[in-house]
């Protein structure tokens, strides 16, 4: 009995002072939660569909009050978008279906696309696309809406014909380029309208097989409301927006400038939209494609610039422009874009 | 009355039929031998003299079933965590190299001694998709889903648990059942790797080229590179283009869905948590071949050249010399599909901008070194090998270098007529749920979709027979 006693004793002492045999006890019973182990099952606790939860280089912004161009949405039949101070009531039976993607690190916005709905009567159905690029960050030999749809005309793939060349155009009391290519093995036709608001072009893609059907879509983009065209004093953008000034953080406008230096991500464009205040300090920044930690160290970098302040008819006002940081991106053409779009 | 009646039911009979004429189907999987599997004409001419002799020697390896301590043939070290025993195994539709096969060897594992002791996971069904598996979310220690700790590595269906060649090594398998109920598992299906030598040879400023002359769409596709961390280069292989060369590929899937460590990956690997959360394999689930590590090296003393190999650049060339799978003839419902008809969806697949991502041709290779047939080729893939935002529908929310949880590399389409499984997850089996699933909340996708959409039934049909004939 008592030497029974003496070994459980012992037994139990070597139990608790063996490392290898408390580690391989803990290793090969590990606890049945956390890491890759749950047996606990919460109602409330699933991962929600139809959210994306893990984002790779994303859109945000340093405010939540300043318009974006990727702000626009559908509300009882109508699109609104804060930023190109767009409003278009869609046409009867039509519908946005599904959102678009965030915009792409070369500035390029769906901005909406429109399908018609169930309840659709025609003879074909169509599409209704609305995008837009982004000026300063295309890699584009374009600098405004014109030179886009030419550059359109002249690099369309062969499946296309041109129904109709580039040519100026009225729609909502402004200006728009319309140019209208078809597909003969599709017998599809695509109608494309184009026009300058504020740093972007704004495209409208008409998509069908039925061409009474893009010529009624055409005419019924007159409702829309557009803001006032451009103005000596308003930029692109018309009143009351900055004015648009691609490259605009040169030397000679910046008084100081530090550099981000990304440590994790670095191999990304990092394309940033920023508008700088009558004081030169930069009072909105927008992050069309970065990573968390890109968005952190380039907002702790621009918080520190200085512009000279911008004047224009003696008065100083306010300046969007774009400032492309990171790497890899596209891969730029020979001839590289013009004009700034002021 | 009579003859109303009879007026009705003729035109009632004329609708249906009508409706029939205009239905479109997938032809599905076709059937007949493409000679897809077989080597680049230059390795087959075994030029350079011996070249030959690396694609078979690594097509056998490529097909060898590893054990973990006791093959007679040295085929050692697998597990402690595996997903499957051999290439293979995974890789087998419609020939060795390829994706999933018909019947998932997955699911004899628990029943035939490859995982005896472990239970097979709900998700694996005997004519089911061949699957890996991943949880997006880490669990905390009360076993809710963890949504700050983002996970995404592969959680290994099996374990070497109660294998005679295992010794006492015994490990728990994940919660896959827990992880069902909480909606945090998502899965992979293999990718198919003939052609790969090609697309492992595009230079960086082809695929540049190609993006940039592609951008000014009016299909509203964007698109992006994913890149190496390390020196920035363009990466190409995987789901999500997350991985650089055939090299590490193989390395990584030697490691990752069969346990072998090899010489870019040294070591056992644990679970993403074990490793994570810094519990490790238990001592006794390692070194289990007994050879030390990596178990995978390369065989200074053997003969000939090829055997000097070590297992990852055996499989590596054996990617790397695949041809791309020939294109086909396709049978619909029993009926030869005309050639004017493939050429007919191969016009309507490009004019409605499926062609903008899936591009026929992204550019040729580089000159190679390896051999002939991978100089100055066409890579005719039917991707841009760029990763594209694919919406809530298809998003897993696992990200793998710079791809995010929505953005996934444009699946080549070359050999889609021979595929059985489709999508990421090989969540249909029918071609056209898997075009409709191109749509959703944030894809880039969804303007090409509605051209779809905006076709006529006939011309639907053309493209779904193109498909079929790749």
């Amino acid at each position: 009995m008592h030497s029974r006693w003496l070994y459980c004793s012992l037994a139990l002492v070597w139990w608790v002072v063996s490392p290898a045999h408390g580690q391989n006890v803990k290793a090969q019973t590990p606890s049945r939660n956390g890491g890759d182990f749950s047996d606990n099952v919460q109602p409330g606790n699933k991962v929600p569909t139809g959210v994306i939860l893990v984002k790779g280089a994303w859109a945000s912004a340093s405010d939540s009050v300043t318009p974006l161009p990727e702000g626009g949405n559908v509300t009882n039949s109508v699109f609104t978008n804060q930023y190109f101070g767009m409003s278009y009531a869609l046409p009867a039976n039509w519908a946005e279906k599904y959102k678009g993607p965030p915009p792409s690190d070369s500035g390029r916005y769906v901005l909406t696309q429109i399908t018609p709905a169930a309840t659709f009567k025609g003879p074909a159905r169509g599409t209704i696309l609305i995008t837009a690029q982004d000026l300063f960050f295309t890699p584009l030999p374009a600098s405004n809406a014109v030179e886009l749809a030419g550059y359109s005309k002249d690099h369309l793939q062969a499946d296309y014909k041109v129904e109709m060349p580039p040519t100026p155009t009225r729609i909502a009391d402004r200006s728009f380029t319309f140019f209208a290519y078809w597909s003969p093995a599709a017998q599809l036709h695509w109608y494309v309208l184009t026009t300058d608001i504020r740093c972007h072009a704004v495209e409208i893609v008409l998509t069908s097989r039925d061409t009474k059907l893009l010529e009624s879509l055409t005419l019924d983009l007159n409702k829309m409301k557009l803001p006032a065209e451009a103005s000596a004093t308003g930029g692109t953008g018309g009143d009351g927006v900055p004015v648009c000034i691609k490259n605009y953080a040169r030397d000679e406008n910046l008084l100081t400038r530090v550099d981000p230096i990304f440590t994790e991500h670095r191999f990304n464009p990092v394309p940033v939209r920023i508008i700088i205040d009558t004081e030169g300090k930069i009072k909105h920044i927008h992050f069309l494609s970065a990573f968390p930690d890109q968005e952190k160290i380039v907002t702790d970098a621009l918080k520190q610039w200085r512009f000279k302040p911008y004047r224009q008819g003696g008065q100083a006002v306010e300046v969007e422009t774009g400032l492309r940081f990171g790497s890899g991106g596209y891969r730029m053409p020979l001839a590289a874009a013009t004009a700034p779009t002021d | 009355m009579k003859t109303a009646k009879r007026a009705l039911g003729f035109t009632l009979a004329m609708l249906f039929l009508a409706g029939m004429a205009l239905a479109q189907t997938d032809p599905g999987v076709q059937s007949g031998n493409r000679g897809t599997g077989a080597a680049f004409s230059s390795i087959l001419s075994n030029s350079p003299s011996g070249i030959l002799s690396f694609f078979t020697d690594g097509q056998k390896r490529f097909q060898d079933v590893e054990s973990v301590s006791n093959s007679p043939s040295g085929n050692n070290g697998l597990g402690p965590r595996f997903n499957s025993n051999s290439c293979s195994s995974c890789h087998a539709q419609p020939a060795v190299g390829g994706t999933g096969a018909a019947m998932n060897p997955q699911f004899s594992f628990t029943s035939n001694g490859t995982a005896p002791k472990d239970t097979t996971p709900y998700f694996i069904t005997a004519t089911g998709p061949t699957l890996e598996a991943r949880f997006p979310f880490f669990f905390n220690s009360n076993g809710t889903v963890n949504y700050n700790a983002p996970n995404g590595g592969v959680e290994n269906l099996f374990t070497v648990s109660g294998r005679s060649d295992a010794g006492t090594c015994s490990l728990p398998q994940p919660s896959f059942n827990t992880a069902g109920n909480e909606g945090n598992i998502i899965f992979r299906i293999p990718t198919p790797v003939f052609g790969a030598g090609l697309i492992e040879n595009l230079d960086d400023s082809t695929l540049l080229n190609n993006q940039l002359n592609n951008f000014n769409n009016n299909v509203g596709v964007g698109g992006a590179f994913n890149r190496n961390g390390n020196d920035g280069t363009i990466t190409r292989f995987g789901w999500k283009a997350q991985n650089k060369s055939l090299h590490i590929f193989a390395g990584e899937a030697y490691n990752v869905e069969m346990g072998i460590s090899n010489e870019l990956f040294p070591q056992d690997r644990p679970l993403p948590g074990e490793d994570q959360l810094q519990t490790g394999l238990p001592s006794n689930c390692l070194n289990l071949s007994g050879t030390g590590y990596p178990e995978d090296t390369s065989n200074p003393a053997s003969t000939p050249n090829s055997a000097v190999l070590d297992d990852v650049s055996a499989f590596a060339n054996f990617m790397r010399f695949l041809a791309p799978p020939p294109t086909g003839g396709v049978v619909l419902n029993g009926q030869q599909v005309s050639s004017s008809t493939i050429s007919a969806g191969s016009s309507l697949f490009s004019s409605i901008g499926c062609s903008v991502c899936h591009n026929p041709t992204p550019g040729t290779t580089q000159v190679s070194n390896f051999t002939s047939s991978l100089s100055k080729a066409p890579v005719n893939a039917f991707s841009d090998i760029e990763v594209h935002h694919m919406g809530t529908g298809l998003a897993d929310n696992v990200s793998q270098g710079n791809a995010g949880g929505d953005q996934f590399r444009t699946a080549p389409l070359w050999g889609l007529g021979q595929r059985i499984f489709l999508l990421h997850d090989g969540r249909t089996t029918n071609l056209i749920t898997a075009i409709d699933d191109h749509e959703g909340n944030g894809s880039e996708a969804n303007t090409v979709e509605s051209n779809f959409d905006n076709l006529t039934p006939t011309q639907q049909q053309e493209i779904l027979d193109f498909l079929r004939s790749l």
